[in-house]
């Protein structure tokens, strides 16, 4: 494997980044379609405030523009493996609750959980050319949702996918700081590895 | 002792000497002119249904001594309606900034309060020295999924009112207009034209953030817009102008990712390349030739047209050919 500062993996550096820019792009449009789908079907209120839940990444960062090349990295595959998990959970959750009533919308989360998969392994692609591996799985998964009611669980599943289509957009702009070529973007102390 | 005194437009103001009985004989002046005792009831002044013009100083005198025992300044105006509010983000991700004005003047003086409030955190908005009406703030964070909640709140002497706007973080992000906006003819090209233009100025990493741009061009003898989407640089040719056509051009931008296009950027004009005729004819020749056909074809006077006895010597006078058989096209039509 190429040194992490050498000019090859510069370059590979580069295209990962534009090649998971645009993933990013692609995701970020279809989460979109999806959210506006799972709010008609669900029969939710669009503006509706979703409260922070426990498990589901938040986008939200203070000092972002602060954070390391390898910082990012490992924020964005915690989240996109948490994301991984959670609509795993919501496609199962919305077979069990209406069968094949909507195939459609059930079509439209395995979609985008693939494309979420995809992007994971995009990440783990870029951490690798890091010299750093990316970090070992959790063993746990997202914390079950049965004890919620069925409306309790359509909120969480409209919180879980605004803060996807927000994490989209922030990794996009993740990536692009990730492309600019600046020396010592993996030298600095990263936090935890486990998140 | 002198005093500000305001009062709604339409109200019936009295106004009392200070400590003098009502039946002492004083004198009121408005703005150093006497007041008629019409309107006095004893000693108070008595202004029914004020309105605008009313507004100035007011002074009372005893009778005798002409000694000043009251003075006020009376300003005659209204409660302030309900704010215009809006916030707009034109250096994301720094922070935005929200501006608000009255829809109708109060003709009296308004204080303003701003309060931010991000989820259960309160922010700060810091007032602009210039434009008054303005406050800026810094992002704390980014990505933030939780709504915004900015309320504005007007109060003067008569009374108060607010307004209150909720929006997203990535709803209000609008870019500056581009500037330098540049539109050059091609040498040798008679339908081209070249456009370049600058990141605005307010937009604080273009490189980080960047921005994709749309482009309107029009002959100014046309009323419909071309447009074209261009997702990144800052330059773009026309490749299918009119030959010989003025030309507007503008500029829109937009981050790539949220928020809304900008306005339009200034607009600048363009006329393609065009060949300098190669065989010079008189003028009579040449107005001749422009008279004898009247289609919407013919390019407007001031613009030099190709004589149809010119050369076919280059490239570019292959247009010429066109010019002028269209020329003698319409020329047979109407002799």
């Amino acid at each position: 494997m190429a040194a992490p500062d050498s000019p090859s993996a510069a370059l590979q550096r580069r295209d990962l980044c534009s090649r998971g820019i645009r993933l990013a792009g692609k995701m970020r449009s279809d989460v979109v379609d999806l959210l506006e789908a799972y709010v008609e079907r669900q029969g939710l209120d669009a503006s509706a405030s979703v409260a922070a839940v426990e498990g589901v990444p938040v986008a939200a960062a203070e000092r972002w523009d602060e954070q390391t090349g390898t910082q990012r990295l490992l924020e964005n595959l915690a989240a996109y493996r948490a994301f991984r998990a959670l609509l795993a959970q919501m496609l199962e959750e919305q077979r069990e609750q209406l069968g094949e009533a909507d195939a459609a919308l059930g079509r439209a989360l395995a979609a985008v959980l693939l494309q979420v998969s995809a992007f994971a392994y995009h990440l783990e692609e870029l951490l690798r050319l890091e010299s750093r591996g990316p970090p070992s799985e959790e063993a746990a998964g997202p914390p079950p949702a049965s004890h919620l009611s069925l409306f309790e669980r359509k909120l969480r599943g409209l919180g879980v996918l605004r803060e996807l289509a927000q994490w989209a957009v922030r990794s996009t702009r993740d990536l692009r700081q990730l492309a600019k070529p600046s020396p010592g973007s993996s030298s600095a102390p990263s936090p935890a590895e486990s998140p | 002792d002198s005093h500000i005194q305001y009062e709604r437009v339409g109200a019936d103001v009295t106004m009392k000497c200070g400590s003098m009985d009502w039946d002492a004989a004083v004198t009121w002046t408005a703005n150093g002119t006497d007041i008629d005792e019409s309107h006095l009831n004893g000693s108070y002044l008595i202004l029914k249904n004020v309105d605008l013009t009313q507004s100035g100083q007011y002074s009372c005198y005893e009778g005798s001594s002409w000694h000043l025992k009251y003075q006020t300044y009376l300003r005659v105006g209204t409660p302030p309606k309900e704010p215009v509010l809006m916030c707009r983000s034109n250096n994301y991700p720094k922070g935005f900034y929200c501006s608000w004005h009255l829809p109708t003047p109060t003709y009296i003086p308004n204080t303003f309060n701003i309060s931010v409030i991000h989820g259960t955190k309160e922010m700060v908005c810091e007032k602009d020295a210039f434009p008054k009406n303005r406050c800026h703030i810094r992002y704390l964070q980014l990505f933030s999924t939780v709504k915004y909640k900015v309320t504005l709140t007007v109060t003067n002497a008569l009374g108060k009112s607010s307004t209150t706007v909720t929006f997203d973080e990535f709803a209000i992000v609008k870019p500056d207009p581009p500037e330098s906006v540049v539109a050059k003819p091609v040498p040798n090209n008679p339908r081209r034209l070249e456009v370049s233009w600058q990141n605005p100025s307010s937009w604080p990493d273009p490189e980080s953030f960047p921005l994709k741009f749309f482009l309107r061009y029009r002959p100014l003898i046309l009323d419909q817009w071309q447009h074209v989407e261009l997702s990144d640089g800052t330059s773009h040719t026309i490749t299918d102008a009119y030959a010989g056509k003025e030309y507007i051009i503008q500029v829109a931008a937009k981050d790539n990712d949220i928020g809304t296009w900008s306005d339009w950027s200034v607009a600048v004009h363009a006329t393609p390349w065009t060949e300098e005729p190669k065989h010079l004819t008189t003028e009579a020749q040449i107005t001749e030739t422009t008279s004898a056909s009247s289609s919407s074809f013919m390019p407007p006077p001031t613009t030099k047209i190709c004589d149809k006895g010119a050369v076919v010597g280059s490239g570019a006078v292959a247009v010429c050919w066109t010019a002028g058989l269209v020329l003698a096209a319409y020329g047979v039509l109407f002799i």
